[in-house]
């Protein structure tokens, strides 16, 4: 043992001498900084009741922020399909209330909204813009109504194995859009 | 022989370390204050060599701490080794926060898909870390986000206070009045047990009701979709006779019929189950 | 002997660690986060300048990805629960008009619509007295979802008064358009006519 403490002893004295001292120092400022070993972590405690420790809870959750979702979940057909059911029903039925409440106050505003004057109206357009009209009208409407019968089925509690709403998905995928087209083009 | 471990000891063994340490601090502390030492006259310090049929994946995760809480979460970047890794996500996971950053905060428990602890959004999709495989496709870098629009705790962690309140909401026990007739236990037929396939095996883990667009919105009234398939598990239990009152509970605008049957719960269940389903069969009993 | 060496390992070990931790190339701003002394020793761009950047492949940087939810439009508020975690959340009244009956009536209007979406395709266009069920019908199917739009997308308990003005006003649109439409069916050649003319035109 008194060997040991001979060694110690000397080792302090070295650490004495003063440049080894500004090594220490230094050394002693920044690596503890660098080591991010969780040995070097201070932790201090302190007693609290359980309703202050329910205000810390109260206080930190004020601060969390929410988690992504829709820009980071990954495009899947239910909810990419159902998010299209919802846009283009609100389509029509927008285009549908428009229309319902132009005829309403068309005769005081003195427009003249008869079949026969918007039929007279619509044939005059350019090609190109009746079929983009229609193509924007007949998309919506062939595709409501059949991802329609496909929510009918589920209502009715059919058709919920996961293999079968991906292919009824894309069955009404290509449905609507060969529908919509051959709606737009050839009628 | 203990009294032998001094610090200067030991600091001595580590000085060769810290010899390049010192180095840099002092090239940081001359950057800072005035203009960086040139290139060519500091040291060079690369990093270890890598193996060369290592397969180095990049995971992007997801780091928010609370003890910061002005600053924004943020995406961090993880590279490993797939070699040295296990199969699963939560390997990665877990290896990351052994071995790189033991910050990473996350929660996990029983590693093969029965506590739901380690449910997350990896690759846009909610599943259960210890259940998903981590693509071997070394090019496509990973992505992992908390559950979806939910209060993150810290990092991956999100808060599902309201999910089990919820859960506590629609008495998951079984409820009933008349005794058994042996006196003994309640039975059932296979049938009637049969019906209870598919449900019981939940785990709530809240990969389906967070990945609900209806629940993102409306997660304070709607039930969700884990909730609304154990509600049904009792509402279809031949021994509970509380049907109507469970119904009941579920009959107004928000609780139930928020369901617009996107079925994005029966896509990413972990489990295999399907809540869209047991959600129709709630609404159809509730229909006439 | 091996309680003077152990440690001293564990030592270097763990500096092996942190040095290699330091010249790492992970971008890792958690590494000046978790301990604050650095930050203030040692300029984070500095280090990072120095030691990273140069080695850093693009993938390895902290990546622009959507880290926070965002919602443009009514941002989650600050989360805050009543009750602890062992209090069930609250159970509204039971009010089946909203809930089953409510449900059932849109389903049978869906289902309903269908042979009337079929019909004019079938027919060429419908009598007057089909035609105003599927006007009927169409007006109750969309104002039943413009209502699930507003119920989804305006929070009763966070905007009550907002969500109340779009209620009546989505109403009060309801029963102009259905009285335009009424105008339209008696006066005019019904919907189905109409929509074949301007198709055709």
């Amino acid at each position: 043992m008194l060997a040991q403490r001979v060694a110690q002893q000397s080792l302090r004295r070295l650490a004495a001498t003063p440049s080894r001292n500004a090594a220490l120092l230094k050394f002693s400022l920044t690596p503890t900084a660098i080591l991010t070993s969780p040995q070097f972590r201070q932790v201090a405690t302190q007693k609290m009741t359980p309703t202050d420790s329910y205000q810390i809870l109260v206080e930190q959750r004020k601060k969390r922020p929410t988690s992504p979702h829709l820009t980071i979940y990954e495009p899947q057909i239910p909810w990419i399909l159902s998010a299209l059911n919802r846009i283009t029903g609100s389509v029509l039925s927008g285009a549908f209330y428009i229309f319902g409440s132009a005829y309403l106050v068309a005769p005081l505003l003195g427009w003249n909204l008869s079949s026969v004057s918007m039929a007279a109206a619509f044939g005059s357009w350019p090609v190109i813009a009746k079929v983009a009209t229609k193509l924007l009208l007949a998309f919506p409407f062939t595709f409501h109504s059949f991802n329609g019968l496909r929510h009918l089925a589920w209502d009715m509690g059919k058709a919920f194995k996961n293999q079968t709403v991906i292919k009824s998905g894309w069955a009404v995928v290509g449905l609507s859009t060969v529908s919509a087209l051959a709606l737009a083009l050839f009628v | 022989m203990a009294s032998l471990r001094t610090t200067s000891r030991l600091f001595k063994a580590a000085r060769p370390a810290f010899k390049s340490q010192i180095r840099t601090i002092a090239i940081g502390n001359t950057n800072s204050t005035a203009h960086p030492v040139d290139p060519s006259k500091t040291s060079t310090i690369k990093e270890p060599a890598a193996d060369p049929d290592s397969k180095i994946k990049t995971f992007h995760i997801y780091r928010w701490n609370p003890d910061e809480p002005s600053t924004k979460p943020r995406m961090q970047s993880y590279t490993l080794d797939l070699n040295k890794t296990g199969p699963m996500v939560l390997d990665a996971l877990i290896r990351i926060k052994n071995e790189v950053d033991p910050t990473l905060t996350f929660r996990r428990s029983c590693r093969e898909g029965i506590c739901g602890s380690c449910a997350m959004n990896i690759d846009g999709v909610n599943t259960l870390a210890c259940l998903c495989r981590i693509p071997t496709d070394t090019k496509a870098e990973s992505k992992i986000y908390p559950l979806p629009h939910t209060y993150v705790v810290k990092d991956i962690v999100p808060d599902l206070t309201q999910f089990y309140k919820q859960y506590k909401s629609i008495q998951p026990y079984l409820q009933r009045s008349t005794p058994a007739p042996d006196g003994k236990e309640y039975r059932q037929s296979k049938e009637e047990r049969k019906k209870l396939d598919g449900m019981y095996e939940c785990i709530l883990c809240a990969c389906c009701s967070t990945s609900c667009p209806s629940y993102w919105w409306n997660s304070e009234e709607y039930l969700g979709p884990a909730v609304l398939m154990q509600s049904y598990r009792w509402i279809a239990d031949s021994r509970d006779e509380k049907k109507e009152a469970r119904k009941a509970q579920l009959d107004n605008s928000m609780s139930l019929y928020r369901c617009h049957t996107i079925l994005n719960c029966s896509r990413t269940c972990p489990k295999g189950l399907n809540p869209g389903l047991a959600i129709a069969e709630i609404k159809k009993e509730m229909a006439f | 002997m091996a309680s003077i060496v152990r440690p001293t390992l564990l030592r270097q070990s763990c500096l092996k660690v942190a040095t290699k931790k330091a010249f790492s190339t992970k971008p890792s701003p958690t590494f000046p986060a978790i301990n604050k002394p650095l930050s203030s020793v040692v300029s984070k761009d500095a280090v990072r300048s120095r030691f990273m950047k140069e080695a850093v492949p693009s993938s390895m940087r902290v990546a622009a990805f959507h880290a926070t939810g965002r919602r443009p439009i009514l941002p989650p508020l600050p989360q805050s629960v009543n009750g602890t975690a062992n209090e069930p959340a609250p159970v509204p009244d039971p009010s089946p008009t909203h809930g089953s009956y409510h449900w059932t009536f849109e389903r049978l209007v869906s289902a309903g619509l269908v042979p009337l979406t079929i019909a004019p395709f079938a027919a060429g266009s419908l009598n007057p007295m089909t035609d105003a069920v599927l006007c009927g019908a169409i007006l109750i199917h969309s104002h039943i979802g413009f209502e699930a739009v507003l119920i989804d997308y305006i929070p009763d308990k966070r905007l009550p008064k907002t969500r109340k003005a779009f209620m009546w006003a989505l109403k009060l649109a309801t029963v102009v358009v259905g009285v335009g439409l009424y105008e339209f069916e008696t006066n005019d050649v019904g919907l189905t006519e109409a929509i074949k003319r301007v198709w055709k035109a």
